[in-house]
């Protein structure tokens, strides 16, 4: 059984915007798709509807086998986490530990504060514990949101621009941390280095699908990620600038890893055509 | 201070709980802060005995003073209430004499300045808190804590709204005869409620997202300890006293 699919959404707004089309998506168990997209493309609008805060829609949404209705939004968003895109919008009780179980203890979880507590470690928030979240810097509350969502244990992650707003060193972070974390997301970003370094499968939206596949397979079809009002990530750049001025790259990396492993191999390469003529 | 960080910003959003950290009030449960403090302005709102009226008065006072709360900031909030105050106490002076409209000045003080310093000397939330765990109906804590948020988010909307016209050098209106002026302030008090009406809304989504459905469920310590008895008790026995001596039952 799929984690999520979505068969046909169309969505438009009361005011007549239509803000999705003809969106067809199945998310694999375990799997990390990012949407992206430029602004106004419907990604937070895609991960609001699929937690039922958009009807009505047409088309249908499964998630994890259950379909999406009124009578069964409750239900749905049990399963969900639902990241806002704003920290301010999702944090709201008087301590962050208050805050992070608050999930758990609406859902009438069993062990509330184990999984608080849980929760605050793995996102590094155990020691504020006792603190205000509204006093934090935005990237703590951005952890302190994330743990919110990890405390109620849901099986899918729908992520709203996760690394939005965020100082190099708390993006970098919570890239790595979203890319060791073992479970299902849909993530929406328009931080294509950031959907590159996490996600397994990309889709780009405007408004209707546009293309899919992996980060590598979208950069190697040349004007399709600035086609649709995106640029392609940082590393790809670089690596086709070294291609372009005549340097042997096989292939355009897309994250770090990748390009460490793909510089090696072109040094090793221009090493190799240097010798016979020595 | 609740401080809003606004991307890089720091906005003043809200004051109410600035010196409840300060004050040793707040380690008090607020159930005991609440059951005592309500009791005591009740039975200061039913005297009659001018004696007992400033004695009431006079304990207030040192209340307050031991509160570690400033008293600069007591005087600011009491001078907010003062007007209503001295509505009460000018109309009773000017049709039941000078000593009734005394009496007046006297009882409202009584019962206002302890409860200036319960709100001072509480977080807000913990109030809340209190009143839910003392069986208040959920319905109204929930209302109050949504109303309370979102007051919380027109004044964080008010606050970046004016740092952005502040910074594109608007000055506020000198006189009712700047139009400009006006027009600007009249469409910025628009879109406070537009604004704040959409995240209100996405509040609201971050809450439903949670589980929530019609109820805050409980938070902080359950305990009521020896110093949250003596705090209820302290009130409690000069409450009964006050009131014992009020209906003659001492004396």
């Amino acid at each position: 059984m799929r984690a999520l699919e979505i068969k046909s959404l169309t969505f438009s707004y009361d005011d007549g915007t239509l803000a999705l089309k003809d969106l067809s998506l199945s998310v694999d168990q375990g799997e990390k798709v990012a949407i992206v997209g430029p602004n106004g493309a419907g990604k937070s609008t895609l991960l609001h509807l699929i937690a039922g805060f958009r009807t009505p829609f047409q088309g249908d949404v499964l998630v994890d086998g259950l379909r999406l209705e009124l009578s069964t939004a409750d239900d749905v968003r049990k399963r969900l986490g639902l990241l806002f895109q704003d920290p301010d919008d999702q944090v709201f009780m008087p301590t962050v530990e208050e805050d992070v179980a608050f999930g758990p203890r609406n859902l009438k979880l069993d062990d509330v504060e184990g999984r608080a507590m849980k929760a605050m470690r793995s996102t590094g928030t155990d020691r504020l514990a006792k603190r205000r979240p509204h006093r934090l810097s935005y990237g703590m509350k951005k952890r302190v949101a994330i743990a919110g969502i990890l405390a109620m244990d849901p099986e899918i992650l729908l992520l709203d621009e996760p690394t939005s707003g965020l100082d190099p060193k708390s993006r970098a972070e919570l890239i790595s941390f979203l890319k060791g974390m073992k479970r299902t997301m849909l993530i929406a970003t328009h931080d294509l280095d950031a959907a590159a370094e996490i996600a397994d499968r990309l889709v780009i939206l405007n408004i209707s699908p546009v293309a899919e596949g992996t980060m590598k397979e979208l950069v190697s079809k040349k004007g399709l990620l600035e086609g649709a009002g995106l640029e392609i990530p940082q590393i790809a750049k670089l690596f086709e600038s070294i291609r372009d001025i005549g340097y042997s790259v096989e292939w355009v990396p897309v994250t770090l890893d990748q390009a460490a492993a793909e510089f090696q191999r072109t040094v090793e390469r221009e090493r190799r055509r240097d010798r016979p003529n020595r | 201070m609740i401080v809003a960080h606004v991307r890089g910003y720091r906005v003043k959003a809200e004051a109410l709980d600035e010196h409840a950290q300060a004050s040793w009030l707040h380690r008090i449960d607020p159930r005991a802060k609440l059951v005592g403090i309500l009791g005591f302005v009740i039975v200061c709102a039913l005297m009659t005995n001018s004696v007992l009226i400033f004695s009431s008065l006079v304990f207030s006072i040192l209340f307050a003073a031991l509160s570690q709360i400033p008293g600069k900031h007591l005087v600011k909030a009491y001078l907010g209430a003062l007007p209503f105050i001295l509505i009460a106490s000018v109309s009773v002076f000017a049709f039941s004499g000078p000593e009734r409209g005394l009496d007046m000045w006297g009882r409202t003080s009584a019962c206002v300045v302890p409860l200036l310093v319960l709100a001072s000397g509480t977080e807000t939330y913990d109030l809340f808190s209190g009143l839910r765990r003392l069986h208040v109906p959920a319905l109204i804590t929930t209302l109050l804590m949504l109303t309370y948020k979102y007051l919380l988010l027109m004044s964080e909307e008010l606050a970046r709204m004016s740092v952005a016209r502040r910074a594109r050098g608007f000055r506020p209106a000198k006189s009712l005869l700047d139009r400009y002026g006006l027009s600007v302030l009249s469409y910025t008090a628009g879109m406070i409620f537009v604004r704040s009406s959409d995240r209100g809304e996405r509040s609201y989504e971050g809450l439903r997202a949670r589980g929530f459905r019609k109820e805050f469920p409980f938070w902080g310590g359950s305990r009521i300890d020896v110093p949250d008895i003596s705090f209820m008790a302290v009130f409690l026995v000069l409450s009964t006293a006050l009131a014992a001596l009020q209906l003659g039952v001492v004396l």
